[in-house]
């Protein structure tokens, strides 16, 4: 992600940009919760998020498990995600 | 913060590939076996997507260690599985690394202790900086192959992680919305 293989010092500014963008990942309702962005609480709702990230995929496995045993594969979903492949 | 949209295909793609070659619409599947196979295709494709990083290593190594997702790891990754399985060896950064992270974070609080009262300023700052490391070793469990990464390296590759798994999260829910939606017209 970012090209600093050879280059020996990391400047302030590349911090200063990482930190905001820490900050911006983070969706609206967990940035009003850090203000003027402590270390701490910008860590801890990162870890949250990242957490919750978790939950999401684990939860939509579960739909898509249910979901995949009712499908056969001549039937017209198999058609759909066929030609998503195809766009 | 967002993925171009190739990665979200590219992504899709394998991920699809994944169900197929572990026949995830067989009825011969327990639920558990197909959910499994379902978050494992989910990750080998979110790796392929993204490539080779630091925390794609690491989530390959932890995938590989159950001997039963190798053939899948496989069938996903190509060729690639090689290159990612490879070690990757930066200890040398790692005293930097935890000098620049400091620094890093030190700008958050610098920030805040400019507008705030003056008090007890050692042990506030002494509970702060343990909070930090509290919490670093939290994100640290929850990044793939976080516990050898430190300072810079960590925060960075945190971001990119994120990023990618927001991705995962939203390919999988367009799928599933996609499946449904026609599953109705049956």
């Amino acid at each position: 992600m970012s090209g600093r293989g050879s280059s020996s010092r990391i400047t302030d500014e590349e911090i200063n940009e990482l930190v905001t963008k820490l900050q911006s990942l983070l969706p609206e309702s967990r940035r009003r919760n850090i203000g003027r962005a402590s270390a701490s609480k910008l860590l801890k709702e990162t870890c949250s998020y990242i957490k919750s990230l978790h939950r999401d995929v684990d939860d939509l496995s579960d739909r898509l498990s249910a979901l995949m045993a009712t499908m056969d594969a001549n039937s017209p979903q198999a058609d759909i995600i066929r030609s998503l492949l195809r766009s | 913060m967002q993925v171009p949209n190739s990665f979200k295909l590219a992504l899709l793609k394998q991920m699809l590939l994944g169900f197929q070659l572990s026949a995830v619409s067989s009825n011969s599947m327990s639920f558990h076996e197909r959910k499994n196979a379902i978050k494992l295709s989910a990750d080998a494709a979110m790796v392929f997507a993204r490539g080779s990083t630091r925390w794609t290593r690491g989530l390959v190594a932890s995938l590989s260690k159950n001997r039963n997702n190798e053939d899948l790891l496989r069938g996903i990754l190509g060729k690639k599985y090689e290159r990612l399985s490879l070690p990757c060896c930066n200890s040398w950064k790692i005293p930097r690394s935890r000098k620049i992270l400091k620094r890093c974070l030190g700008l958050c609080s610098r920030r805040k202790k400019a507008t705030g009262t003056q008090h007890d300023v050692k042990s506030s700052s002494t509970l702060a900086r343990r909070l930090v490391k509290k919490r670093i070793q939290v994100l640290k469990k929850l990044l793939p192959g976080g516990d050898s990464m430190e300072g810079f390296s960590l925060l960075d590759q945190t971001l990119d992680y994120a990023v990618s798994l927001k991705a995962q999260v939203d390919v999988m829910r367009r799928l599933l919305k996609i499946s449904k939606a026609s599953n109705l017209n049956k």
